[in-house]
């Protein structure tokens, strides 16, 4: 009964978000209009929360009688599991992203005033997007299907590599990351209709398109996190299809949000930004796509259904080509026609915003060549690590010494710089040293890394200069692109080092065996059976010295889980900040040994703290934002 | 032609010119750097050269999994043709006999040296081009 109730308020909800988008588009716009429709919205807004909400209770009382609910549920899961189980597939993670795209633009409803000439014209697209994704979920992969007459007794449990903490908010972080892209999106959208230059949108969607960012970051780190604990395989990235579609809608948003504060600062680039919102929020709907219609093999990927393909790429490509036909339209109105000077703060970035363009256009290539030379040649293949590196390793360098550059440059102004400036010569030159010196003691043989390594040192020692000057001489810095910048050099150190000084290797032990790996000698001390709630395994200790007599222990598992009978590794890790220690278990050989596999991974904690620092640069910017900049009074000149 | 047109046209080419060269220079690495997935039939079919990285895909043959120290070697098969693999590591929790794989590595000498093996985390995971006939 509480199923169809909270189906119906879905249908509710969507004839609500239908009609406040009607409202927008084509009546002209009066106060009496924009009123009703910030309540249309409003309403509709409820009615799918309160639907969302019956449906989270009827997960989390084990409510087996809705066929979703049954088939990724459990009732001896914990209560959050039962709740993140939601999720955890493909029907219930798409009412989740619907629900949070309809929070991005409840929030904007509420706190953009109504005197805002965008307001109700973004409202309203917005609820178009809306309505298009309900639609999407009522049509082609309905969450609230029942199974009647008579319920199962216990549902068939959630895939136990997703019963972690990680994944619990992982899905939900991203989700909010790539749905509140929606909101500039609109609001360019929004601007291209009413085709007046002198409203600065821009302005309106700093904060917004920065607090999108922030999630889009911390989930993608989130995943790479979980990936390297739980998966076993022991890196941070791997260059699967899924993390690629993940990674060009961040590409194309922090090329957004650095366009954006040109457009905001000196008027310029406003053409190349609405360009970019559109991407950004098409390259969203673009990783939506990937994963939901099984058109590429990963491990990510939701069943295959060439039907919600067609429907998503139906909607993407309704949504591409409006927004672009919108934009020709208005092309002339919007243009601007001063150009930017050479050498100044807008040219570096607009360079940089190529470079970015270069990346994200690689890695679609990466991500549908295989589709596309299957289809033309015959031929299965597959882009792996090696493309990824070989073109991301010289656009970064050369994206890194422009972004050196712009740390003297002015806006609107020539760069005045003299080459033997003192913290220009001081920065390069130590770190210059500093690579030599990693160059020499730990033998990195590849070039790339040693000139990734130079310019991440000196990116950060570049800033540290920059606030040096700001505490002695009160010189002003933006603080916010300091910390990101300074992250993005620890950022590419710490990738560098990870990649040229890790070691991993595969060795079969028997119990009290001792081995010697690198600094450490291995004790391979027991192996004995042990049993959780849903689950037996096989765990192993292992005590591990190092040649300074410090000793750890550390006891990797292998899991079978009863309901599913899937088979998990535990990894067992040794944290530190310079390397990981890092154990998985194999089988059990015929002598009696066991296969054990060792890897020493260096700084990759380092990695995550650099997102979570870039991160960290954004939400000190959100907070910080100044209140007069959102509201629109000043903005109209 | 005046001055700013033809400065216009000057412009445009460069554009085109770093763009064209731009894109071919990231075709030439996609081609140097992909990996082709063949069944054990069409490796068969074709003349492979041993220092290109290739993925074979198919089941692991009943039977064929030994294990020697930390390394393993067993047979992929697609039921008409097989090829013997060998690999030093810890393969995936999913990978057992008669269950799908895929290996990416180096064929030599008729067996095919794999750094990486990876099995489907999905049980019901089949790999693609393989007809099962249920009697074999």
């Amino acid at each position: 009964m509480i199923v169809e109730i909270s189906h119906f308020l879905t249908i509710l909800a969507t004839g609500l978000f239908l009609l406040s988008g009607l409202f927008a588009t084509f009546i002209n716009n009066t106060e009496y209009i924009s009123n009703l429709i910030a309540r249309t919205y409003s309403h509709a807004f409820f009615f799918l929360i309160a639907s969302f909400g019956l449906y989270v209770w009827l997960a989390a009382t084990d409510n087996f009688s809705v066929l979703y609910i049954a088939s990724h549920s459990n009732t001896n899961l914990p209560i959050f599991y039962k709740i993140s189980s939601i999720w955890s597939a493909h029907e219930g993670s798409m009412f989740l992203w619907i629900v949070f795209l309809a929070i991005w633009g409840f929030i904007f409803n509420f706190k953009i005033s109504q005197s805002n000439p965008l307001k109700s014209l973004t409202l309203g697209i917005l609820s178009l997007v809306i309505v298009g994704f309900l639609l999407f979920l009522l049509l082609t992969s309905n969450p609230f299907q029942t199974i009647l007459p008579i319920p199962p007794i216990n549902g068939a449990d959630i895939n136990p590599v997703l019963q972690d903490p990680a994944l619990v908010i992982h899905p939900p972080t991203l989700y909010l990351g790539y749905v509140g892209f929606s909101i500039p999106f609109a609001c360019a959208i929004a601007f291209l209709i009413k085709g007046n230059s002198d409203i600065e949108w821009e302005l309106m969607v700093q904060k917004w398109s920065i607090m999108a960012w922030i999630f889009l970051t911390i989930g993608i780190t989130l995943g790479s996190w979980w990936a390297y604990y739980e998966l076993g395989w022991g890196g941070y990235w791997f260059w699967d299809p899924v993390e690629n579609v993940a990674l060009m809608p961040w590409l194309a948003a922090t090329a957004f949000i650095h366009s954006l504060s040109v457009s905001i600062k000196s008027k310029k680039l406003r053409v190349w930004t609405i360009l970019l919102s559109i991407l950004v929020f098409s390259l969203s709907l673009f990783g939506a796509f990937i994963v939901r219609s099984g058109i590429i093999d990963s491990v990510h990927s939701f069943a295959n259904d060439p039907e919600r393909g067609l429907y998503l790429l139906g909607f993407i490509s309704l949504i591409i080509i409006t927004s672009l036909i919108l934009f020709v339209l208005r092309f002339s109105k919007i243009q601007s026609i001063e150009r930017i000077k050479r050498f100044s703060k807008e040219s570096f970035v607009s360079i940089n915003n190529i470079f970015f363009g270069v990346l994200i256009f690689s890695v679609m290539l990466g991500v549908t060549y295989p589709l596309i030379y299957e289809y033309l040649f015959n031929q299965k293949i597959s882009v792996g690590a090696p493309f990824y590196t070989a073109i991301f390793s010289p656009i970064v360098l050369l994206a890194c010494i422009f972004l050196i550059f712009s740390v003297d440059s002015k806006w609107s102004r020539r760069l005045k710089s003299n080459l033997l400036d003192l913290p220009v010569v001081v920065s390069t030159t130590s770190s210059a040293i500093i690579t030599l010196l990693f160059l020499y003691f730990f033998d990195i043989n590849d070039l790339y890394m040693n000139l990734l390594i130079f310019v991440g040192f000196l990116i950060i020692l570049r800033y540290m200069f920059e606030i040096y000057k700001l505490i002695k001489f009160r010189k002003y810095i933006n603080p916010f692109s300091a910390i990101a910048h300074m992250a993005l050099g620890l950022l590419l150190i710490s990738i560098s080092l990870n990649s040229s000084l890790s070691t991993e290797r595969a060795m079969s032990l028997k119990i009290d065996e001792t081995v010697k790996y690198k600094d450490l000698s291995i004790n391979f001390q027991n192996i004995n059976l042990s049993n959780g709630s849903n689950y037996d395994a096989i765990k192993a200790d292992l005590l591990i010295q190092t040649t300074d007599g410090k000793s750890v222990k550390l006891s990797p598992e292998k899991r079978r889980y009863f309901t599913r009978g899937q088979i998990t590794t535990e990894t067992a890790i040794h944290a530190s900040p310079i390397r990981d220690i890092y154990i998985t278990i194999g089988d059990q050989l015929d002598d009696g040994s066991w296969v054990v596999n060792i890897q020493l991974n260096y700084l990759i904690r380092w990695i995550w703290f650099s997102a979570i620092l870039m991160s960290f640069a954004g939400i000190l910017l959100v907070i910080t934002h100044k209140k007069s900049t959102f509201t629109f009074k000043k903005s109209i000149s | 032609m005046n001055p700013t047109r033809k400065k216009r046209i000057f412009n445009i080419l460069i554009v085109l010119l770093f763009s064209i060269s731009g894109i071919s220079m990231i075709l030439y690495s996609l081609n140097t750097n992909l990996d082709y997935f063949f069944t054990p039939s069409e490796l068969n079919e074709k003349e492979l050269s041993s220092s290109k990285r290739i993925k074979i895909g198919g089941m692991v043959l009943s039977g064929s999994v030994k294990r020697d120290g930390s390394e393993i070697s067993f047979v992929i098969t697609d039921y008409e043709n097989s090829i013997n693999v060998i690999y030093d590591g810890i393969v995936p929790d999913l990978f057992k006999e008669d269950s799908g794989v895929v290996a990416l590595g180096y064929l030599r000498n008729d067996i095919f040296e794999a750094e990486e093996v990876l099995a489907k985390h999905d049980e019901n995971y089949m790999p693609p081009n393989i007809e099962i006939n249920n009697d074999s």
